[in-house]
């Protein structure tokens, strides 16, 4: 139990820590906005601690047993440490570049007060292993985002925000009825509990139904994406949050931990969701080819990029599954890098519009740069790491002999390159509209030059991620490689 | 193990180096790219008729990085490493004074490196790898160009990023059927999804070489990116890369057999090739643009040959590869010193020049000779044996063959009589002969022409033909002059034929530039041309025409979606709610009618229910 400690600090840190944060910003701004990145650095270390640990094949449990089949149990598994450890070194990271961002704003004690209980919440998310317990730290990133989102107090961003909320919470009520529906079949809402009951009797597509709701709302996946777009009205770093690191990383990873690591959804399942991925990725992508606003550009290819995740983890082959959790790796490090770098846009700019930029590259050099280099790999060109896991979600699917669908998100990969070229070509290069463009402050540069940097490297270097990946997916699927 | 990383490494270190270093010390630069492709062609000598393998597993899916040096990767890596060395040379002077020195060198050798690193790989994913980062660097490399070069580099990085989707996609598919990713091990028959997996390696293979109709982004490079780029990559590596990569699933991975309906797909798209790109470089204008658009013809003849399964046919295609790539490269280098030296590419502008560049003509003379299929030249040989393949699958291949001869000679016997002959044009009064060091690359190619030509038992017997090994070849021989003698007559009369047309167009016309005006403006084809020339023909248009009605349609989905949200549920809302407010107007009447209902239903219930 040595590392029950640094399990229950990775959560639990910022999640208390978050309530000081308002009150040490009426001292001073510059020690609030080091106690918010210690809480969220801390969070990333005490998650990296975990690594070695399950990287030996061990699993921490922390189990306390209360009335009516409720327990708090909160496991680290190899899943749980490799989305944790994501999440909050991308939290830290959009954090830093907070710094230079929000500075320009008012509210900034409840800014960082709703980012570090934000990524608590995700935290306490992913390390759950009690469907109630998930059920609550879903509802609360639910609400610190609709507070996100709507930061900027505007009406019509209210007016978004609500409607994040309104269709992300619909889809949490249906999934707590699915939920329900379990217990009655386990008698528990512990995951291990109805892991050993579905093995007996398999679960219900009825319940399935109303889980996938909940999930495809919080992933932004057709048809309950609309929202995500819409919360682009937020401020950038918040954005990169939402979209790449943490928000809609939910949907996905409690597929995985529910539909891959715990029960096997009927034959039919395997099918019907990478139809429904698959629809999604082409429609968003085709919308981001016509979008005109940067941010919603790059949301829409969320969007889009999110399907081929749930394209890997829901056919049912361990290299697709592999290729899936690799890929919400390389997703949320190089989408994470375009957000920042719209922002760093948006805000020397002052517009959105990208047929209103142009020839930015001789003024925003490393944003230009760090923007290629994310945007190649969310393309999938080696050697950057979107490479490694779209073959993989790719070469997994054949292996389901998926091939029909596979086709299809071969469309949706051409037009990848289409919308994402289309933007950098219109933002960066050909003649320059607009002079007093300036590169962004250090504290953004800085963090979109690291983000535009592991593109790169994490494809360079994706023997270790991978063989990570490959211990994770031997450890849900109970099999060895 | 090491010896085989030192062709990829030495030239991506040494890229990496060219890329970091500034502008005050760009002489740096140069000193690193000839040292580098030197180191380079010494290495790929002496690993040259080596076989060596290094193998080291990644992940429990069949990722290895593994490479494989055997003769086929050893004579590529051969060819890549003398083209990279004398192209280095003669881009130390062509660029000099130009911007963007530094990542222009960078470039080229992270290309070398790619390059030797996609020929070497043994395992698909790593192949893929190489063969794909490639991409980064033609991009750079034509951006680096003029102005608007950036648009020409985003078309020719969507166009080679698509169909290496669709490699990566094929390479799945193989794997998944042949059960390893391991190239070596990989014998699939062409049977049911066998042939999808072809096809989409196909695909990658043939876009890679730059045939249609993946072509369209070449003739633009020819006039945005740097010349020496287009004699390296386009000319050289990607026709080298590309047809290695075909021969490679033709005979290795799969096994093309005459008569397969895939082989017929090969044959076509070699035979359209070859047809539509000449009568596109017949009526080019622009020195540059006019070889350009030989280089995609061309390699319908290496397609065509590869694609009739035939041994005859493959060695052909393989020796047509090697063939073409020296003699495009040297064309596309007495290009390059005419623009140097005159500062245009433009026929119009240009005529006489022969006699203030000797040598540069004089290459050029071999060079066009060659591709023209003259004897003894070495495009001549190469091309026979493609005739006699072609002509065993189908005399409709052979007459797409000979007819791309035909226009291939009379096209440059335009380019240089127009530009080399003739009277010479003022702005060229001035003009004198290359440096020496431009043109040492030129001379050696103009003689590797010859050599090849005049004793091609040389490069059949010591490079192409041990590629297919004895036993594919059935004891054939194809060195020494050709044997089918109506093959040997037919294509004399064909170059006695572009001849005569040439003279008899420059008579009638009056000007060379003008001597195949009967063709371009003959009926039905001068309407053909010109909606050629406005682009109207361009696959890539086209595919951005249909991803923009894709990309409409979606979007159409998607607002579709967000008014479901936005509006009707809000108007359903609002209806809901509206009529239960209506209910509670206040009334006490209202209320007491509402509770009596109530109450009566509740009865009801009690009543049914016991």
């Amino acid at each position: 139990m040595e590392y029950s400690c640094t399990l229950l600090n990775a959560i639990f840190v910022p999640i208390i820590g978050a309530f000081i944060l308002p009150l040490a910003g009426r001292v001073s701004a510059v020690i609030r906005n080091t106690i918010a990145f210690g809480l969220i650095a801390a969070s990333l270390i005490f998650s990296l601690k975990m690594l070695p640990a399950v990287s030996a094949g061990q699993t921490l449990v922390i189990n306390k047993q209360f009335a009516f089949g409720l327990n708090f149990v909160l496991v680290a598994d190899p899943l749980a440490v490799f989305m944790a450890s994501i999440s909050s070194f991308l939290s830290t990271i959009i954090l830093f570049y907070s710094f230079g961002y929000i500075s320009h704003y008012e509210n900034q004690n409840e800014y960082y007060f709703m980012v570090v209980l934000f990524l608590g919440a995700m935290m306490g998310l992913i390390f759950s292993a009690n469907l109630v317990l998930l059920y609550i730290f879903w509802e609360i990133t639910a609400i610190t985002s609709w507070r996100l989102i709507g930061f900027f107090r505007e009406k019509n961003h209210v007016l978004r925000a609500d409607k994040a909320f309104l269709l992300t919470a619909f889809g949490a009520i249906t999934m707590l009825i699915g939920f329900v529906s379990l217990y009655q079949q386990a008698g528990s809402f512990d995951l291990s509990a109805i892991k050993a009951s579905a093995q007996i009797h398999p679960i219900a597509n009825f319940a399935v139904m109303l889980i996938l709701f909940g999930i495809l709302s919080k992933s932004a996946t057709l048809p309950f994406h609309t929202w995500l777009p819409d919360a682009g009205v937020a401020p950038s770093p918040v954005t990169a949050l939402l979209h790449a690191a943490i928000l809609v990383k939910i949907g996905v990873y409690v597929f995985a931990r529910i539909f891959v690591a715990t029960v096997t959804p009927a034959q039919f399942w395997q099918t019907a969701v990478p139809v429904i991925a698959a629809v999604s990725a082409i429609v968003s992508a085709g919308a981001a080819l016509m979008e005109t606003d940067l941010k919603r550009l790059i949301a829409y290819s969320t969007v889009s990029q999110i399907g081929f995740i749930f394209f890997g983890l829901s056919v049912g082959n361990s290299l697709a599954i592999a290729g899936g959790l690799l890929y919400i790796l390389m997703h949320g490090i190089a989408k994470a890098g375009l957000f920042l770098c719209a922002g760093i846009i948006e805000q020397n700019t002052k517009t959105k519009d990208i047929t209103k930029l142009g020839g930015l590259i001789n003024t925003m050099p490393v944003t230009a740069i760090s923007f290629l280099l994310c945007a190649f790999s969310v393309m999938g060109i080696p050697p950057f790491g979107g490479f490694f896991s779209k073959y993989m979600v790719f070469a997994g699917a054949i292996g389901a002999q998926k091939y029909w669908i596979s086709l299809v998100f071969l469309i949706g990969a051409f037009m990848t390159i289409l919308y994402l070229f289309r933007a950098f070509n219109l933002i960066f290069l050909g003649e320059a509209k607009m002079t007093h463009a300036k590169e962004g402050s250090l504290s953004m540069v800085t963090s979109v030059a690291i983000l535009g940097a592991l593109s790169l490297l994490s494809g360079l270097t994706v023997y270790y991620p991978s063989k990570f990946v490959e211990m994770t997916v031997s450890h849900m699927l109970g099999v060895k490689f | 193990m090491g010896a085989l990383l030192l062709p990829i490494l030495i030239p991506l270190i040494a890229g990496i180096l060219s890329l970091l270093i500034t502008k005050r010390f760009r002489i740096l630069s140069e000193v690193v790219v000839l040292w580098a492709t030197f180191f380079n062609l010494v290495i790929a000598v002496l690993l040259f008729k080596n076989n060596l393998t290094v193998s080291l597993p990644m992940t429990h899916w069949g990722l290895t990085f593994s490479l494989r040096l055997y003769h086929f990767s050893g004579f590529i890596m051969l060819a890549v490493a003398g083209f990279a060395a004398l192209i280095a040379l003669y881009s130390v002077v062509f660029m000099k004074g130009k911007d963007h020195l530094n990542q222009f060198y960078g470039y080229f050798l992270i290309t070398l490196a790619l390059t030797n690193g996609a020929v070497l790989a043994n395992n698909l994913i790593v192949m893929l790898f190489f063969w794909e980062g490639l991409l980064l660097v033609l991009f750079g490399m034509i951006a680096i160009g003029n102005k608007m070069a950036y648009k020409t580099a985003t078309k020719a990085f969507i166009i080679v990023g698509v169909t290496d989707l669709c490699m990566m996609l094929g390479i799945a598919l193989t794997g998944h059927l042949a059960g390893t990713l391991t190239m070596s091990k990989i014998h699939l028959p062409l049977i049911g999804l066998g042939n999808l997996a072809f096809i989409l390696l196909m695909i990658g293979a043939i876009s890679k070489a730059g045939a249609m109709p993946f072509h369209s982004w070449i003739p633009d490079a020819a006039v945005d990116a740097p010349l020496p780029f287009m004699a390296l990559v386009p000319a050289a590596f990607e026709k080298l890369l590309g047809i290695y990569f075909l021969a490679r699933i033709s005979l290795d991975l799969f096994n093309l057999i005459p008569g397969s309906w895939v082989s017929i797909v090969l044959m076509t798209i070699g035979a359209i090739t070859i047809i539509l790109a000449v009568m596109m470089a017949l009526i080019q204008k622009d020195y540059k643009r006019l070889l350009s658009y030989h280089a995609i013809s061309q390699v319908g003849y290496m397609i065509l040959g590869i694609g009739t399964a035939l041994p005859v046919g493959i060695v052909g295609g393989l020796f047509h590869m090697i063939n073409h790539a020296l003699y495009k490269s040297g064309l596309f280098l007495t290009g390059g010193s005419v623009e140097k030296q005159t500062g245009t590419t433009n026929l119009e502008k240009l005529g006489g020049i022969g006699t203030k560049m000797p040598v540069t003509f004089a290459c050029f003379l071999i060079t066009a000779c060659a591709i023209s299929g003259v004897p003894p030249l070495n495009g001549f040989f190469s091309k026979e044996l493609i005739y006699d393949g072609a002509l065993e699958r189908g005399w409709i291949f052979y007459a797409a063959a000979i007819l791309g001869s035909f226009l291939t000679a009379a096209s440059f016997l335009k380019l240089g009589h127009s530009a080399f002959l003739g009277k010479l044009h003022e702005s060229n009064k001035n003009t004198q002969e290359a440096p020496i060091p431009m043109l040492i690359p030129m001379i050696i190619i103009a003689s590797l022409c010859i050599l090849f030509g005049v004793f091609n038992y040389l490069p059949l017997n010591n490079f192409i033909q041990p590629i297919l090994g004895t036993a594919r070849l059935h004891g054939h021989n194809f060195a020494g002059f050709p044997t089918n003698p109506f093959l040997v007559l037919m294509t004399a009369v064909v170059i006695v034929a572009a001849i005569l047309n040439h003279f008899w167009g420059v008579k009638s016309k009056g000007s060379a530039i003008k001597a195949v005006d009967h063709i371009h403006y003959a009926p039905i084809l001068s309407t053909i041309y010109e909606k050629a020339e406005k682009r109207f023909f361009d696959p890539y248009d086209i595919g951005m025409q249909v991803a923009q009605r894709i990309a409409e349609a979606a979007f159409w989905c998607d607002r579709k979606i967000d008014w479901f949200y936005e509006v009707l549920t809000v108007k359903i809302t609002f209806a809901f709610t509206h009529s239960i407010k209506k209910a509670h107007d206040g009334s006490y009447s209202t209320y007491l009618a509402w509770s009596l209902v109530g109450g009566l239903l509740v009865v009801l219930f009690l009543m049914f229910s016991v």
